[in-house]
C-alpha cells in the first residue's frame, strides 16, 4: 500500500472554508511547496492556486435570482452578483494576490494595508493604509498568502473595522493556514470568514508554518 | 484473448463506425494514355470534398535493383508487367483503409526507380478511386472494388498520349518512347488489362470525350454519398445503448463524468452568458473565466501518483504529481474558444485542431482537417469544445483520435455546455472509458451560440 498524499486537516471552525482538496489542487500545492522549485514556476503555479481561492471566496458574495431572455428565446432563470467589493492586501506578499482577483474581477479597487513587526514590542504595527473611501460600503476581500501566527491579518481587520467595514462583510483568502493562526483569529476577529487553500500541520518554533511554503514574499518577488 | 477486446456482438448502440471505415472504393482501369487519370480527376473534382481521394497505382512500383534500375533507364525494363507493382502493399493499403485506419502512403520517385522518404498520410475517406492499368488485376483487390471501371480508349489515341506525355513531361526521346510502347505496353496491355474489361461494372469508351459516361460516375458515387450519409446519421441517433450495464443510467452520475460544481459565481456567470443583452466584451471575459474552472477541472480527470518534495522549513511534503503530460485538442470552431484559458493554466501545451463541420440541414458531421500534437497518444487529451448538442462532432473526434492511437481513458472531452440526452449519452454509449468534463448540462435542444457570439462572427 503506498502512501497517500496530505491533505488539508479538515476545518472544526465555522468561519472557515477549506478549498476542495482535488488531486489537482494537491498537485499545485506540492510545487509551490518544493524547495527546489524555481521563482518562475513559483509564481506561475501560485497564481494559478490564488485564482481557485478566488473563485472559492466570490462564491460567499450574496446573489439575488434574475431572469434574462436567452439568444434563443428562452427565458433563463439564473443568478446576478450583489453588492459592491473591494480587495485589500497585506503588504508585501498579499499584493501577489491582486492579480488573481484582477482576473475574475477585472475593474475591482484595491486597498494596501502594511503592517511591521514593530522592534521594541515585537507586535504587529501599522505603517500605512490606502483604501478606497467607500470602504464600509462594499464586501472586502483581504488578501495575505499565509496564515501563521494571525497577528497581521488580526491588525488588518482591526484598521478595517475601524473605518466603519462589519466584520461579516470580511472574506479574509489564504494559501496556507495553521490550526493556531485560525485559533487566534477567529477569537479576536468575529464574523469573519477565512477561505483558506489548506491548513497546514502546525506553526514551528520560529514561528513559520509546517510543512508550509517558506516565506512567501521572498520566494514570490525575490529568490 | 486480451481483455480489452470488445465483444463483437455488442455492434450497432455501442459502437460508432465513421462513415470512413466502409469508405466506397472505385477501380479505374485501362490501358495507358487512355485518360483513367483524367477521368478519376473530373470525378474528384464534380465531388469536391475533401474525403474523396485518388489512390494511384503509380506509387505502388517496387523499387529497382541497381541492375533493374540500368535497364530501366535504357528503357528495357517492362513497367508495364503486373510483377512490377507491389500488388501485396497495395491490397494491404486498400485493407486498411476499409477499416478505417490512417494508411501512409509511400511516394515513387520516377527519376530515381525507388521510393522516398516522403509519404502521404491518407484517413478518413469515404470515396477512394483507386487508379491504374491494373486497377481492375489483382483478385485480393476486386474483392474489395464496389465499382469497377474500365476507361476504353482506341489504341492509337492511347499512343499518341502516351507519346506526348513521356516527351514533354518526362524528357524522354521519341525513339525510347516508342521502343517501349511496342516491346511492353502494347503487348501487356493485350495480355493483362484488356481481359480485365470482361469484370468491369461500367466501361467507358473515348474515356475523357465521354462527358456522358462521367456525369453518370459522378452522379453514381453523389447518390452512394447520399446514402452513406443517410446510415451515418442513423447510426448517430441509435447510439443510445446501455451504459454502466444500465439502460436508463443518469450519465452524470458516472464516475468518469464530472460537472462543473453549481456555485452561485457558476450560476452567476452562466446568467451573463445566456444573456442576450451581454456586451461581446464582457461575454468574453465570464466565458473564459468559466474555461480556466473547466479545464482546472478537467485536470482532475487523470491519475495522480504520490510525490514527496523537501520544503524550505525541512519539514518534506507528500503530495501528488500528474502522470501524464497533458495536452489539447480543439474542436473548431467551438473548441478554439479554450485557447486563451487553455494558455492561463497550461502555457506550453502542444494543442492540435480538428475541423468537423456538421451540415446545417441535416447536423451529418464531416471531418475536414486534422492536425494533432505531436506524441499526443502517450498523453492526457484534453479534446475542448463549447457545446455538445447531438454529440456528434465529439463522437466523431474522438473516434479520430483512437485511430490515431490515443488511449480511450487518457481522453477528457471537455465542453461548456452539453445536451444529457443526446450528446452526452451518445458519447459515453460509444466510448464509455472516455473522461467527460461538462460547465453546464442542458435537458433541452439549444441553438450553437456561445462560438458565434465569443467570435463575433
Amino acid at each position: 500500500m503506498s502512501k497517500a498524499a496530505t491533505l488539508s486537516i479538515t476545518s472544526k471552525w465555522p468561519e472557515v472554508t477549506v478549498v476542495s482538496q482535488t488531486p489537482q489542487l494537491i498537485a499545485l500545492f506540492t510545487i509551490i511547496r518544493d524547495v527546489n522549485t524555481k521563482r518562475g514556476d513559483f509564481v506561475f503555479y501560485s497564481d494559478r492556486i490564488i485564482r481557485i481561492l478566488v473563485e472559492e471566496g466570490l462564491n460567499h458574495l450574496p446573489v439575488k435570482d434574475i431572469e434574462v431572455p436567452t439568444p434563443t428565446d428562452v427565458t433563463y432563470d439564473g443568478l446576478q452578483f450583489e453588492g459592491k467589493i473591494c480587495g485589500v492586501s497585506i503588504m508585501r506578499a498579499g499584493e501577489a494576490m491582486e492579480q488573481g482577483l484582477r482576473d475574475c474581477c477585472r475593474s475591482v479597487r484595491i486597498g494596501k494595508i502594511l503592517i511591521q513587526r514593530d522592534e521594541e514590542t515585537a507586535e504587529p504595527k501599522l505603517f500605512y493604509e490606502k483604501l478606497p473611501a467607500d470602504i464600509k460600503d462594499r464586501y472586502v476581500l483581504l488578501l495575505d498568502p499565509m496564515l501563521a501566527t494571525g497577528g497581521s491579518a488580526i491588525t488588518a481587520v482591526e484598521v478595517l473595522i475601524s473605518k466603519g467595514v462589519p466584520a461579516e462583510r470580511i472574506l479574509f483568502l489564504n494559501l496556507i493556514s495553521t490550526p493556531e493562526g485560525i485559533e487566534t483569529f477567529v477569537k479576536a476577529c468575529p464574523g469573519v470568514k477565512i477561505i483558506t487553500g489548506f491548513i497546514d500541520k502546525c506553526l514551528n518554533e520560529k514561528k513559520f508554518v509546517s510543512p508550509g511554503l517558506g516565506d512567501f514574499g521572498d520566494r514570490y518577488y525575490c529568490i | 484473448m486480451s481483455s480489452s477486446e470488445e465483444p463483437q456482438s455488442l455492434a450497432s448502440t455501442h459502437s460508432y463506425l465513421p462513415p470512413w471505415s466502409s469508405p466506397h472504393v472505385i477501380g479505374i482501369a485501362g490501358c495507358s494514355g487512355s485518360g483513367k487519370t483524367s477521368v478519376a480527376s473530373q470525378i474528384l473534382k464534380a465531388l469536391n470534398v475533401p474525403w474523396a481521394v485518388i489512390l494511384s497505382f503509380d506509387n505502388f512500383y517496387k523499387p529497382l535493383s541497381p541492375a533493374q534500375s540500368k535497364r530501366a533507364f535504357a528503357n528495357e525494363y517492362d513497367f508495364d508487367a503486373p510483377e512490377a507493382l507491389d500488388l501485396d502493399s497495395l491490397a494491404c493499403v486498400l485493407k486498411n483503409l476499409r477499416q478505417g485506419k490512417k494508411v501512409d502512403i509511400f511516394t515513387y520517385s520516377f527519376a530515381q526507380h525507388n521510393r522516398t522518404d516522403v509519404t502521404t498520410p491518407v484517413y478518413g475517406a469515404n470515396i477512394i478511386i483507386l487508379e491504374g492499368i491494373f486497377a481492375l488485376y489483382d483478385e485480393r483487390i476486386n474483392e474489395m472494388l464496389d465499382l469497377k471501371v474500365f476507361v476504353d480508349t482506341d489504341l492509337d489515341i492511347c499512343m499518341a498520349r502516351r507519346l506526348r506525355r513521356d516527351i514533354v513531361y518526362r524528357g524522354r526521346d521519341l525513339q525510347g518512347a516508342m521502343k517501349q510502347w511496342m516491346s511492353f505496353v502494347k503487348p501487356n496491355f493485350e495480355r493483362y488489362v484488356r481481359p480485365t474489361m470482361e469484370i468491369a461494372d461500367v466501361v467507358v469508351p473515348r474515356g475523357l470525350d465521354n462527358t456522358v459516361a462521367i456525369d453518370m460516375l459522378i452522379r453514381h458515387v453523389q447518390r452512394t454519398l447520399t446514402v452513406k450519409s443517410r446510415q451515418h446519421l442513423e447510426q448517430l441517433s441509435n447510439l443510445n445503448g446501455e451504459i454502466a450495464g444500465q439502460n436508463d443510467v443518469d450519465v452524470c452520475t458516472l464516475p468518469n463524468v464530472r460537472v462543473l460544481k453549481q456555485t452561485n459565481q457558476v450560476r452567476g456567470i452562466h446568467t451573463i452568458l445566456f444573456n442576450r443583452a451581454t456586451k461581446r466584451g464582457d461575454f468574453i471575459f465570464y466565458l473564459e473565466r468559466l474555461m480556466v474552472l473547466l479545464i482546472e477541472e478537467a485536470m482532475n480527470a487523470q491519475p495522480y501518483s504520490i510525490k514527496e518534495v523537501p520544503t524550505p522549513t525541512g519539514v518534506p511534503y507528500t503530495g501528488l504529481l500528474p502522470e501524464l503530460n497533458t495536452c489539447a485538442v480543439e474542436i473548431v470552431r467551438g473548441g478554439t474558444c479554450f485557447e486563451t484559458s487553455l494558455r492561463k493554466i497550461l502555457p506550453d501545451t502542444a494543442v492540435g485542431k480538428i475541423l468537423i463541420q456538421s451540415n446545417a440541414r441535416t447536423g451529418e458531421p464531416f471531418l475536414h482537417y486534422l492536425k494533432l500534437p505531436p506524441d499526443f497518444e502517450n498523453k492526457q487529451i484534453l479534446l475542448c469544445d463549447t457545446q455538445a448538442i447531438t454529440g456528434a462532432a465529439a463522437v466523431m473526434a474522438i473516434r479520430v483520435l483512437l485511430d490515431h492511437g490515443a488511449v480511450e481513458k487518457n481522453i477528457c472531452f471537455v465542453t461548456y455546455l452539453a445536451d444529457k440526452a443526446r450528446a452526452m449519452r451518445r458519447i459515453l454509449s460509444a466510448y464509455p472509458r472516455v473522461q467527460v468534463v461538462v460547465g453546464k448540462v442542458e435537458d433541452t435542444f439549444k441553438r450553437r451560440f456561445i462560438d458565434t457570439k465569443y467570435y463575433g462572427t
